[in-house]
């Protein structure tokens, strides 16, 4: 006689029948076979059939659960027994994510970053620290229930395996990823983050303080980056109200010297309104002299004597603007460095387009923002965010006698000693056809990471980048797909048609749980209008509709590596292999235009950024099918369509074999140069290497270089095993005295608290 | 006595920084980085 069993964590517990004959009158009911009489049956089968098996000994759950499931089988019950089959596996899906979501707590809170992989998923987050240890909690348990809850088994299956990657998962249930925020568009009228309301800035200082600002309440209400597409025109709109009101500040007090009175705001605002309103771009002679011919009419001083004042006014205005100018955008940079945002975690991703803004007051936005990028942080170190993304145009900026070809070269400069700005080109022609002079909202703008959302299937009208970004994205692991397709191409595409369809499915099923969600819970994205069209709804509307201007996007990742294992070798080795490479690409697209013709969403292909997902796939599919070479030999696969980082290539010829790709990519897609540090500073070979780029059609492309700093003595620029300044190792001390000589020669060697 | 200990020497254990760019981003130590993308690091050469 079964007198008791034992239950899965060991205890042994009584022999309870009737809880079996509760299990299959379950399953018999899901599966309309039965009832309780049948149920009956079924049970008295399973129980003697337990006896039998187990006479005097205790079962453990898993065997009773065998036999239940045989004897509904032997019954007749067959769809029960699948139905009860179903739930099993289910609990047991359950219960194991239970116990990896305990496992993954336990590593986030016991085991240091450095030896943690998963610690450092993301290289923005400090995993040690409290705040980023409870972010990496919350991403973990929330992991665990979308994975359970809001994926099909289908869905569940390709992702835990491998076979994609859904990025950002955690948030799965909660918000989409990015958006270009319209700075004009915000500060028009105040805005709220939530506490309180903001009133229209009416200086430049201003103007930078709720930039960041917005960037910051944004990054709360998402879980990308966040964007200024136009970056440059929104600060000039800062610089002009400046300008303004400060050439007025300057007469005034250069009036009241001359008088010698307290007070000569009267005067000075009725002769300026003559003239209008004071402004950068003003035809001086014009409008001072209306200013001086108005000061002369008052009788107080005479009209040579008043030209000059207003001249010196307007000299002293301009260097006042440009210099509060300068500490705005130093101001704004530093913001964005230190501030923490996402439960204290880490900086907002913030990312800032310019260029091509060619009013006085744009210009000294850009010049003073580039300056204060050069200058870098509080020790001279690189500011890490935001990322700059310069849009080069031709006619605007970038050959000799474009009006902001000036910014143009400087911003070579800057980039060649602080990696930013980065370089979007506006004529690249999947770029140029959305173009209409005279409206910034049709250049494109790109996140830092290089999502790119401008055209618009689902509003044709409305093709712009403001106030629109991604939705959500999800990567393919083609190397597997080659892999698996064991040099048969034809195989391979096959696969990856279904590949494309489960992901094109798994996007759209995410955009239905992010369209059920209502303006409230998006405060500022939504509830101050940032998303495109937000304004039009009410703080309890469904945000389903204006979502569909964002972005879905399908990615993938070792375009490189899938085509060794297809045909032997990477597109950087010869033409037949790039064709090969292209063909796939072009598949892909292909697939996502008639998907988003056929749903009106805006669907595209997106080369993958890829942080923590490049080691991911790799290490699944060295486990599974071993070490391949060109394949899986290495502890990464390639980035997109990328060739190989460790391929030598001329950089003329990677642009050259990377810049279609770009055209395919529509979601998003960079090429890298990779220079020394000489080379680097060389303005020439960067100039060259910018201009090999815009010929070659790329769409955003950036050049990489080493860039060193050590912090004791502050010196920025190649470092080896020594540092060139100071003469020390990695972690080597030196004395305060060595310093201090230095400090004689370099001024911007840091002091130190507690010495001298 | 000196109510400030001197500091007899300085820069002990304190690393070089090495600004690389990640994914499109910038990160100022590589302390942080994933193994899979310190691995690629590692073997990016240069473009003539």
């Amino acid at each position: 006689m079964i007198q008791s069993i034992v239950k899965r964590d060991g205890r042994v517990v009584l022999y309870d029948e009737s809880k079996i004959a509760r299990a299959v009158l379950k399953a018999l009911e899901a599966a309309e076979e039965g009832d309780a009489a049948e149920a009956a049956r079924v049970t008295n089968k399973a129980s003697k059939q337990l006896e039998l098996m187990f006479k005097d000994e205790s079962p453990t759950i898993e065997q009773i659960q065998d036999v239940v499931e045989r004897s509904l089988m032997e019954t007749g019950h067959d769809e029960a027994a699948k139905k009860y089959i179903l739930y099993r596996a289910n609990r047991t899906r359950i219960r194991e994510a239970r116990t990896s979501l305990m496992k993954a707590i336990d590593e986030i809170v016991n085991v240091d970053a450095r030896e943690s992989n998963m610690k450092r998923d993301n290289a923005n987050i400090d995993g040690n620290g409290s705040m980023g240890a409870m972010l990496q909690m919350g991403a973990s348990t929330a992991k665990a229930y979308n994975s359970m809850y809001l994926l099909t088994p289908e869905q569940a299956e390709a992702y835990s395996q491998g076979d994609i990657h859904i990025h950002d998962f955690d948030f799965y249930a909660l918000t989409e990823t990015c958006c270009q925020i319209d700075l004009i568009k915000l500060f028009h009228g105040g805005f709220s983050t939530g506490h309180g309301f903001l009133r229209e800035p009416q200086s430049i200082a201003s103007y930078a303080a709720l930039a960041a600002i917005a960037i910051q309440a944004n990054q709360n209400d998402q879980h990308g980056g966040q964007g200024i597409p136009n970056f440059d025109y929104a600060l000039a709109e800062g610089v002009a109200k400046s300008f303004a009101r400060t050439y007025t500040r300057k007469l005034r007090e250069a009036l009241e010297d001359y008088f010698d009175t307290d007070d000569e705001s009267e005067l000075t605002e009725k002769a300026i309104a003559e003239a209008g309103k004071p402004g950068l771009g003003d035809v001086r002679e014009t409008f001072d002299g209306i200013v001086a011919d108005e000061l002369a009419k008052s009788g107080r001083i005479d009209r040579e004597k008043a030209g000059h004042l207003v001249s010196r006014s307007r000299q002293r205005a301009e260097k006042q603007v440009d210099r509060d100018t300068y500490q705005a955008m130093e101001g704004f940079i530093h913001n964005l460095n230190t501030m923490h945002s996402r439960a204290g975690a880490q900086t907002p991703f913030s990312s800032i387009n310019y260029g091509t803004d060619t009013s006085p007051e744009g210009r000294m936005v850009m010049w003073n923002t580039m300056k204060a990028l050069d200058a870098g942080l509080g020790h001279g170190e690189t500011a890490i965010f935001p990322i700059h993304i310069f849009k080069v145009k031709e006619g605007v900026n970038y050959n000799p006698g474009d009006p902001n070809y000036d910014l143009f070269k400087y911003s070579m400069e800057v980039s060649a000693r602080r990696l930013f700005p980065n370089y979007v080109f506006e004529d690249a022609p999947f770029n140029l056809q959305y173009y209409k002079p005279g409206h910034p909202e049709t250049e494109v703008a790109t996140m830092g990471c290089r999502t790119r959302v401008m055209g618009n299937v689902y509003d044709p009208e409305q093709e712009i980048a403001y106030g629109r970004g991604n939705l959500s994205f999800t990567s393919i692991n083609l190397p597997r797909l080659a892999i698996l397709a064991k040099g048969d191409e034809k195989a391979f595409y096959e696969s990856l048609d279904k590949m494309m369809d489960l992901v094109a499915r798994q996007l759209m099923d995410r955009y239905h749980i992010q369209a059920a969600k209502h303006v409230y819970n998006y405060p500022f994205l939504m509830g101050q209008g940032v998303w495109l069209d937000s304004d039009k709804l009410g703080p309890n509307d469904e945000v389903g509709e204006v979502l569909k201007h964002g972005s879905l996007s399908i990615g993938f990742i070792g375009l490189a590596e899938t085509l060794v294992s297809l045909y032997g070798h990477h597109h950087g080795e010869g033409k037949e292999y790039w064709d090969k490479g292209y063909a796939i690409i072009k598949h892909m697209r292909d697939f996502a235009d008639k998907r988003a013709a056929e749903t009106h969403m805006n669907y595209g292909i997106l080369a993958t950024p890829a942080e923590g997902l490049s080691g991911r796939f790799t290490r699944m599919d060295q486990k599974r099918f071993g070490t391949i070479p060109g394949v899986t030999d290495r502890e990464y696969y390639t980035n997109s369509f990328h060739i190989p980082v460790w391929y030598p290539i001329k950089a003329y010829d990677k642009i050259q074999l990377e810049a279609p790709f770009h055209a395919l990519c529509n979601a998003g897609h960079i090429t890298y140069v990779e220079l020394d540090g000489d080379t680097a500073n060389n303005t020439e070979a960067f100039e060259s290497v910018i201009r090999c780029m815009h010929d070659a059609g790329v769409g955003y492309g950036s050049v990489n270089h080493p860039v060193d700093r050590d912090p004791v003595c502050g010196y920025v620029g190649v470092i080896g095993d020594v540092c060139p300044r100071c003469g020390r190792r990695n972690g080597e001390p030196i004395s305060p005295e060595k310093l201090a000589e230095l400090r004689k020669k370099y001024p911007s060697v840091p002091k130190f608290c507690g010495c001298q | 006595m000196a109510a400030v200990q001197r500091q007899s020497v300085l820069g002990k254990d304190v690393g070089f920084e090495r600004i690389r760019r990640i994914t499109g981003y910038l990160v100022g130590t590589m302390d942080k980085w994933n193994d899979a993308k310190k691995a690629e690091e590692r073997d990016r050469v240069k473009h003539m």
